[in-house]
């Protein structure tokens, strides 16, 4: 059954964390007023993006960059009507007219032109499609790309609080990195000011102490945080309060602790209604 | 005459009510009034105060219900409701993704100062578009140890197997 909703309420972001997560594969279809585009996912990571007005044969777009010629992709084509079992992307690079590498960085400009640009939607349908795969002849890039950096990158072009107060509320909170993290930065491209963010985290430092060490404002800290959390590569440290207080003054106790013979009796009676 | 308290919490619409009317022995306590702002968009009346169900356990021992109001301004309530709460069950309407962020901030307030044992319940499993309770894992961003579980709150069934895991996580950390 596929997913749905709107990238109003469930950002791009939250959902490139739930692909990466959930190793997914299959398409999110995004729509918007007369726009539209379909982001293509094998086992969490993107293989290629396709916007309404793109040029959606591989062999057309690298001729429209002036990567390949006429002929050279007339002779990619052939040899993907007469073996429709690969990628044309694949037979280019087995055919030797274009080298991995330069193919590889053609395609993921485009693609990652395609996405970033999909960040700026205010609002838009989703529906993610699960298992559903890309046209052979679609520019699907040699090696998937992760989609951490993406995410880094969409966050970059956050101009307002209001998505980055739903995850922090106050510059009082403090951050970790998670098991993972380290092993997950490993693919992000951070800018310089991200970098030094990045090498104040500490499980410590509330994010107002980062930015005073930084001299970096709330917006730009809180934005920058808000990227590594929706990236997974840090999360919040729970307060270190032992205990909270109630707006009433009163502090707020922890759930009493029972017998296991009262949690039985409990579990029989519901076991038998 | 012993009684033991769990709280129902979860967005406006998520199913609070009904999972406590399933379950609940006695006809549920509910203050429905009509709603007053955008919550209407979504139900024609919805809970502005705390329904209340109850399931006698033995002549000495007695499970109150306890469902959160929906809307935030009945915030306030949330403190009284879980004092010495036994466990909590988070209900999460699986098919409308606008209302995780609400679920989250939830989820946040039960559990950021003190230890409750809790699970979720991912409820309207049986209709179209409904996220999976392993996708609501990842949407919600639970650690694996939480249980996401699938749920129609107007299953008795259903309804018992959530109770039962919470009773299961509480039993856990429950003394000899």
């Amino acid at each position: 059954m596929p997913l749905v909703g709107n990238i109003r309420d469930f950002s791009l972001s939250d959902f490139l964390y739930l692909v990466d997560r959930g190793y997914k594969t299959g398409c999110l279809h995004l729509d918007r007023n007369n726009d539209a585009a379909s982001l293509y996912f094998e086992k969490g990571k993107l293989i290629t993006a396709l916007r309404q007005h793109d040029r959606t044969n591989v062999a057309d777009l690298l001729v429209s960059k002036g990567k390949l010629t006429s002929q050279q992709a007339e002779t990619a084509l052939d040899a993907f009507r007469n073996d429709s079992g690969a990628p044309v992307a694949q037979i280019l690079v087995r055919l030797d007219l274009m080298p991995r590498d330069d193919l590889q960085k053609v395609l993921q400009q485009h693609v990652e032109e395609s996405v970033y640009s999909l960040f700026g939607w205010p609002e838009g349908e989703f529906r993610f499609e699960q298992n559903q795969k890309p046209e052979m002849s679609a520019p699907i890039m040699p090696t998937p790309l992760g989609v951490e950096h993406l995410i880094i990158e969409g966050v970059r072009r956050i101009d307002e609080w209001g998505r980055i107060k739903d995850r922090i509320p106050s510059t009082d909170i403090v951050v970790k990195f998670i098991d993972q993290g380290s092993e997950k930065s490993r693919g992000v491209k951070l800018a310089p000011e991200e970098w030094r963010v990045f090498a104040r985290i500490n499980g410590r430092d509330t994010l107002a102490e980062i930015g005073k060490k930084t001299n970096m404002g709330d917006f730009d800290i809180c934005r920058i945080v808000y990227g590594f959390l929706t990236a997974g590569l840090v999360d919040v440290v729970r307060s270190q309060i032992p205990t909270g207080m109630m707006s009433t003054g009163r502090p707020m106790s922890d759930a009493p602790t029972v017998k296991k013979s009262l949690v039985s009796r409990i579990m029989n009676r519901i076991r038998a209604m | 005459m012993q009684t033991v308290k769990m709280v129902i919490s979860g967005a406006v619409n998520a199913g609070k009510t009904e999972f406590i009317k399933t379950i609940s022995e006695i006809e549920v306590v509910s203050t429905e009034r009509r709603a007053s702002d955008d919550t209407k968009l979504i139900k024609k009346e919805t809970t502005v105060a705390m329904d209340f169900g109850r399931i006698a356990i033995g002549e000495d021992l007695v499970l109150h219900l306890f469902g959160t109001p929906g809307q935030k301004r009945f915030d306030f309530m949330w403190e009284i409701l879980s004092e010495g709460m036994l466990g909590l069950v988070i209900l999460v309407d699986s098919t409308r993704p606008e209302t995780f962020r609400e679920t989250n901030r939830i989820i946040d307030f039960f559990i950021s100062y003190r230890d409750t044992p809790y699970v979720v319940a991912a409820n309207k499993q049986d209709r179209p578009n409904a996220w999976a309770p392993d996708e609501l894992r990842l949407a919600l961003r639970l650690p694996p140890h939480i249980k996401v579980l699938p749920c129609s709150a107007n299953d008795r069934e259903s309804v018992k197997g959530v109770l039962l895991e919470l009773l299961d996580v509480i039993m856990q950390r429950s003394e000899e």
